[in-house]
């Protein structure tokens, strides 16, 4: 072994250009391969923290006869299926030892309705949620720019920065908090441009659910938020609080489920199918007094919605359309989904989990296909290096011919010549290669430090968040050593052939 | 003792459409200890026979038997094992390592035998040096020796081993008469001392006083056998 690496070590400074080029190569293989692998991570990372930790949780609970899994950024599919059974749910979840923590919440669309002479109406995602709870679980997600975050069990809504640009977009109309004054830094170029800015501090949505029972409700802005990261993305996501949500999507609501019903109105409420039309049958229309179910609807729906009492019911009573769940960190996401579901199903609960990836739909898929693309970028770059160094390695090979049928004729087997080439390009990679993963392992730390900021959508997603933060664990750098590795020996194995099979003939024939 | 023993041997090279026959049949026995020189004109067969002897080309047909072992049978790695432990080679122009002095070039073939330790390599290859006389130029590069001293190199490599048999294609070819002859001098001074068994082919008739036996081949075939 110490002959060979001798040999090795000296043709490698005899033929210094071609080692040169060769380990030019080798060191931007792998400086690109560890930078990309940087980025990749970062992203990951990023992707993992900012929209797992910050808006959605590990694994998000829908319920079974929703037919899609992408129940966040759906433009034009339907409402979300509404669950019923959040409390039977919560007990579930509360006994699974891998969770760490979970909150049901309302979304869906809903129609931002304009009451002024200009502008069309808006359309907003909106997120009904119990306000402490949702804190509690994503605690660090949301920040208040102007006016304040919802109060435990207050009615109104918070308006996200970007929603609010939207509906100045599509209404005309700029949105500030209630009791706040107008800040002019905040407001946008267009904005800044209108002479006569038309504010308001309420908004009247309508929501889209799935039984056409919606209604439109006014609630008061009570903040102007910003997400801490992919605002571009999440900002378009309006939250109030529950119960004015399912008012606004014409769900049952916490205080519905407080409503004493009479034994009559129970059996209107319960009565379906024949029943039903049996209501509106001649007969039913003679009935005897006693018989008549007198349901009092003021009892049952409130006529303005944002004039109702806070909520004292258990909100949890109510309708949701998803459950978003935290997972500890020590958890595997793909193992605790299949637990999950299992457990669900055990309970006979028309409910099903689905990992977040799926249940953001685009952004999830738009992520893989960047991170892909880099994969895919940073491979092609191996390849190209491959075929440039197996060329380099095998003319390198021939034009030693001489050198090396001397050393066959004399007693070298097969072996040593391949090991000595092995060892040239091994001493190469070890050396240019090292350079290369050490100078990316710079860039990164370097890079990162400048915590460089981009609102852009799809740089957002590349960063994996609002700042590029590329990251470099231990396993990533072991994976670029790999990487350079696998890169040496394949590039290698031809030129190892050429070499090895020089006879001492065809040293000879040269001659 | 015979240490070579061939008979009936030929090559055939093809050659596009047609056949170069460049070894006939010959019959040849060489002895232990002999300083045979092989001498005829270019093409004549010369350098086929000393390549097929040392195990570097493949006979078409005929026997080559070397220290009694038929070396047709063998493979790809018993053949490397033979020459590189019964055979030394010493070539017309190509022969030393570029990268390794005159004394690692000379140790090479022991190191890649790997049955004596590191020291006993240096001694070895150090008296052996020192018997061909570049005892200062053994810290040289082969690009800071001359054509001569690079032969003497090849002699002490070929050496190095104790072969039983060494082969020398036109050793002088390139070479002055004055270095030509010393080397010759040196070849047959150390067949002396070793015992070894020198084969050289030469197409230069005045080399022939060195050899203890000639064979002159031409066209293929062995033409004459004498011994000088």
């Amino acid at each position: 072994m110490k002959l060979i690496i001798k040999i090795a070590w000296r043709n490698i400074m005899r033929h210094r250009g071609k080692s040169l080029v060769i380990g030019a190569i080798l060191f931007l293989g792998a400086f690109l391969m560890t930078v990309g692998n940087g980025i990749i991570s970062g992203m990951s990372r990023g992707l993992q923290k900012n929209i797992v930790e910050g808006f959605t949780g590990d694994i998000v609970l829908i319920s079974k006869k929703q037919e899609t899994d992408n129940v966040f950024i759906e433009f034009m599919g339907k409402a979300i299926e509404p669950l019923y059974d959040f409390v039977k749910i919560e007990k579930v979840l509360e006994k699974q030892d891998y969770i760490k923590s979970f909150v049901p919440v309302g979304k869906n669309m809903a129609a931002l309705l304009n009451d002024s002479e200009n502008g069309a109406p808006g359309y907003s995602f909106v997120m009904g949620v119990d306000f402490k709870r949702y804190m509690e679980v994503f605690p660090e997600n949301i920040t208040p720019i102007e006016g304040r975050l919802l109060e435990p069990g207050e009615r109104g809504a918070i308006i996200p920065t970007g929603a609010r640009k939207e509906f100045f977009n599509t209404t005309g109309t700029w949105y500030i908090p209630r009791g706040d004054t107008l800040r002019k830094e905040n407001l946008t170029e267009e904005a800044k441009s209108v002479t006569d800015l038309e504010c308001k501090d309420n908004v009247v949505f309508m929501g889209f659910s799935t039984d056409n029972s919606t209604s439109d409700i006014r609630l008061d802005v009570k903040g102007i938020i910003k997400y801490k990261a992919l605002n571009s993305i999440w900002g378009q996501f309006v939250l109030m609080d529950i119960e004015s949500f399912r008012q606004c999507q014409g769900y049952f609501t916490a205080s519905d489920s407080r409503v004493e019903l009479s034994g009559g109105e129970k059996e209107l409420f319960e009565m379906g199918g024949e029943g039903l039309d049996a209501l509106f049958s001649d007969d039913a229309l003679i009935v005897e007094e006693s018989d008549r179910a007198v349901v009092d609807e003021k009892s049952l729906f409130s006529d303005s919605p944002v004039q109702q009492q806070a909520v004292t019911a258990d909100l949890d009573e109510g309708v949701y359309n998803m459950v978003l769940v935290h997972l500890k960190d020590n958890a595997d996401s793909k193992e605790s989904l299949k637990a999950i579901n299992a457990v669900l199903e055990e309970e006979n609960l028309d409910v099903r989990a689905v990992p977040w990836k799926s249940a953001v739909g685009q952004i999830g898929s738009t992520a893989v296909i960047i991170k892909a693309a880099l994969f895919v970028f940073v491979m092609l770059l191996f390849f190209v290096a491959i075929i440039i160094i197996v060329n380099t390695l095998s003319m390198a090979a021939l034009e030693r011919t001489s050198e090396i049928g001397m050393m066959r004729a004399v007693g070298a087997r097969k072996g040593f010549i391949r090991k000595m080439f092995l060892g040239e390009t091994g001493l190469l990679s070890f050396a240019f290669g090292g350079a290369g993963i050490l100078a990316g392992i710079a860039v990164v730390n370097i890079v990162s430090l400048f915590k460089i900021k981009s609102d852009n959508d799809m740089l957002q997603l590349l960063f994996g968040g609002d700042t590029f933060n590329p990251l470099l664990s231990v396993q990533d750098t072991g994976l670029a050593i790999l990487q350079l590795v696998l890169v040496t020996l394949i590039a290698v194995i031809y030129p190892l052939l050429v070499a090895g099979n020089i006879t001492p003939l065809d040293a000879i024939s040269r001659e | 003792m015979k240490i070579i023993e061939i008979s009936g041997l030929k090559k055939n090279y093809p050659l596009g459409k047609t056949t170069v026959h460049a070894l006939r049949g010959v019959n040849l026995d060489v002895e232990k200890g002999d300083l045979l020189s092989v001498i005829g004109p270019s093409g004549s067969g010369k350098t086929t026979l000393l390549n097929i002897i040392g195990c570097i080309d493949r006979a078409s047909d005929g026997k080559v038997v070397i220290g009694g072992k038929e070396i047709c049978t063998l493979n790809d790695r018993q053949i490397t094992d033979l020459r590189l432990h019964h055979i030394g080679f010493i070539f017309q122009t190509f022969n030393l390592i570029p990268v390794l002095d005159a004394l690692e070039n000379v140790e090479f073939p022991l190191l890649l035998m790997k049955t004596r330790s590191s020291a006993e390599v240096r001694k070895r290859a150090e008296k052996l040096i020192d018997e061909v006389g570049l005892s200062e130029y053994k810290k040289h590069r082969p690009a800071e020796l001359s054509g001569g001293q690079r032969q003497r190199v090849a002699i002490a490599r070929a050496l190095v081993t104790s072969p039983d048999i060494v082969l020398a294609d036109e050793p002088t070819a390139n070479l002055d008469s004055v270095t030509g002859e010393s080397i010759l001098e040196l070849m047959k001074k150390m067949n002396e001392i070793e015992k070894t068994t020198f084969i050289f082919s030469t197409h230069d008739p005045n080399v022939m006083k060195y050899a203890k036996k000639v064979v002159k081949i031409k066209d293929g075939l062995i033409e004459e056998e004498s011994a000088s």
